[in-house]
């Protein structure tokens, strides 16, 4: 292919200075924040609002993809059971606010925080196991997950949680039904802080330990890479993206249940991931937008649609194996603070 | 050239099975000196390395390195401790650049992790110009400055098994391990990988190194052991084992009618 999409990009970014890089960054934030003026244009989905539809399924996807994409992008462990997270999260938020007088700012953080330790706990116990062991594994997780929350009466069984409030109205912005914009400004701030917290992740040391981790472990760890803590660290990270990711879920939602969080989920997010391109963090934006959104646009053909939307997802695969924007293959200088030398 | 010594091998046995890589072998290796270690193919020489490096538990035996033991240390462990090796075959990590491959190996000794990185303290920041400073200065040692922003794998073969021997040094080393590194190198290489050597062994750094290009060894070797069916079955000056009986016989077999 002559032009290519990711080199032109980033050679934008590397030739351009401190100021024109913020005025890339600027433009981008600024049109992502306004997609709700689409509403009522050729991009409107037939069945959902467009707006409701950029905040799930889009932007819930879209962080989940970012996270995922650390564990399974950077540092190269298939984890198959990411929705395990999602679900952690979304409970969090659905027990908390029915128990507590918590509204859905305070128990981010919590929800966060149990995402994080069931990360960690997860992590510390398969990590020793590699490739096709881990995925199995972690597809297992996933479900004990889904499973136990489908059998314990204290979280709702099979029925789920209901009525889960609303986040309170926030700097003026009403978190309704009415209002399902300011879910996604809010789920769009979470997913541009967690591309910052991304990008400065992978220009130091961790992104060096992940990148060597997914490309020769055993060559890392003789090199001096603690490659067991960085490899519980991606996992540790992705998790908590994923609770951010279910705790916002759960609050616009107002209902949760645990079929909502099938293994099916931690498959299409993987498909966003290997879609956009492993590594990629604009590849993995562009794929899980796109694959999020098209299935909605295209839902007037019904139950044909996974059909068309497999047949995509086919050809693309075999036109660029690397997903669409593939991580950097390309030789450029990989290290904080820009040019070298 | 002092006798004091860096890494030690004590009656290490490493057994696979029923097949004995290594048999008792004991080998002192001293500060400052470059000992290569020889022998026919399967002799037990890399084995030696995986032994050292952590790759492998000894079964029998122990490794001493500045006099302490490194009995359940881990991999990474062993590295910080200041034991860096290359490998037989090339296996640096080819989506990153030769500068990112030295990086990654100067991280060892860095304090700043995860959370440092993400909110950039100064103690990070300090650490990753140092790390890519000192990245730079020993790829301009060993000589290949002009490849730092390449693809480690879209290098040509001498400058991976260049790179290679930097890497290692960017774990700030005490030894260093070379496993072969110039196999597939032609004569002019091969001169200039001598040097190279002798120029790091300068440098003060203690090299323990395999090969199998005898002028080459014996030419820079301040020592040269010799392992033949995983025992040891020399260890002296150069000149001193090149007409060694037992060496030859190893190399090129008994005279048909010596039996």
């Amino acid at each position: 292919m002559s032009y290519n999409l990711r080199d032109a990009g980033a050679n934008l970014w590397a030739n351009a200075n401190k100021w024109q890089r913020y005025l890339i960054a600027g433009t981008i934030i600024v049109l992502a924040f306004s997609l709700p003026l689409l509403e009522g244009t050729f991009f409107n989905t037939p069945s959902t609002p467009f707006v409701s539809v950029l905040f799930y399924p889009i932007g819930v996807y879209v962080l989940m993809a970012l996270g995922l994409n650390v564990v399974v992008g950077k540092s190269g462990l298939l984890d198959l059971g990411y929705v395990a997270f999602y679900a952690v999260g979304a409970y969090t938020a659905g027990l908390l606010s029915i128990h507590t007088k918590l509204n859905t700012w305070e128990i981010l953080p919590i929800g966060i925080a149990l995402a994080m330790l069931s990360g960690l706990i997860l992590g510390a116990a398969v990590l020793r196991l590699r490739g096709d062991y881990l995925a199995i594994v972690t597809l297992g997780f996933g479900e004990i997950i889904r499973i136990t929350a489908l059998n314990s009466s204290a979280v709702g069984g099979a029925n789920g949680i209901t009525n889960i409030p609303n986040p309170p109205t926030t700097f003026g912005l009403k978190f309704d039904l009415e209002h399902p914009r300011n879910y996604y400004w809010t789920i769009l701030i979470l997913i541009i802080i967690t591309i910052l917290v991304i990008r400065s992740l992978s220009i130091r040391r961790p992104g060096r330990a992940w990148e060597s981790i997914r490309q020769d472990e055993d060559v890392a760890e003789l090199m001096g890479v603690n490659t067991y803590k960085y490899k519980l660290w991606a996992f540790i990270f992705g998790a908590s993206v994923g609770g951010a990711a279910g705790v916002l879920f759960a609050s616009k939602a107002m209902f949760i249940a645990p079929n909502i969080f099938s293994y099916n989920v931690s498959i299409l997010i993987l498909a966003f991931v290997v879609f956009g391109g492993m590594g990629n963090i604009w590849g993995v934006v562009v794929g899980a937008v796109l694959l999020s959104y098209i299935p909605e646009k295209i839902r007037f053909i019904s139950e044909a649609r996974m059909l068309l939307f497999g047949l995509v997802l086919i050809i693309m695969m075999n036109l660029r194996p690397d997903g669409l924007l593939p991580r950097k293959k390309r030789e450029k200088i990989g290290v904080a603070g820009g040019k070298a030398k | 050239m002092s006798n004091q010594p860096v890494l030690e091998l004590k009656n290490l046995t490493m057994q696979f099975g029923g097949v004995k890589a290594l048999n008792q072998v004991n080998l002192q290796v001293n500060k400052g000196e470059i000992c290569a270690l020889i022998g026919p193919n399967g002799a037990g020489k890399t084995t030696v390395f995986n032994v050292v490096t952590g790759v492998y538990t000894p079964t029998q035996g122990e490794i001493l390195f500045n006099g302490k033991s490194l009995k359940g240390k881990n991999r990474h462990n062993i590295t910080k401790m200041g034991i860096a090796r290359t490998f037989q075959n090339v296996r640096l990590f080819g989506e990153m650049t030769s500068l990112e491959n030295v990086i990654t190996a100067t991280d060892v000794h860095n304090k700043s992790g995860l959370i440092g990185s993400i909110f950039t303290t100064p103690r990070s920041r300090r650490e990753e110009k140092a790390g890519r400073e000192k990245a730079h200065e020993i790829l301009e040692f060993i000589g290949i400055d002009h490849r730092a922003d390449q693809l480690a794998k879209n290098l040509p073969y001498g400058d991976q098994r260049r790179l290679e021997i930097a890497r290692a040094m960017g774990t700030s080393p005490e030894i260093l391990l070379l496993d072969e590194p110039a196999a597939g190198f032609n004569p002019a290489e091969k001169k200039a990988l001598a040097e190279l050597i002798l120029k790091i062994r300068d440098r003060g750094y203690t090299v323990l190194l395999i090969e199998h290009d005898m002028s080459l060894i014996m030419g820079i070797s301040d020592r040269v052991a010799v392992l033949d069916f995983g025992e040891k079955i020399a260890d002296d000056l150069p000149s001193v084992v090149q007409n060694n009986p037992k060496v030859i016989e190893a190399y090129l077999g008994v005279p048909a009618d010596a039996s």
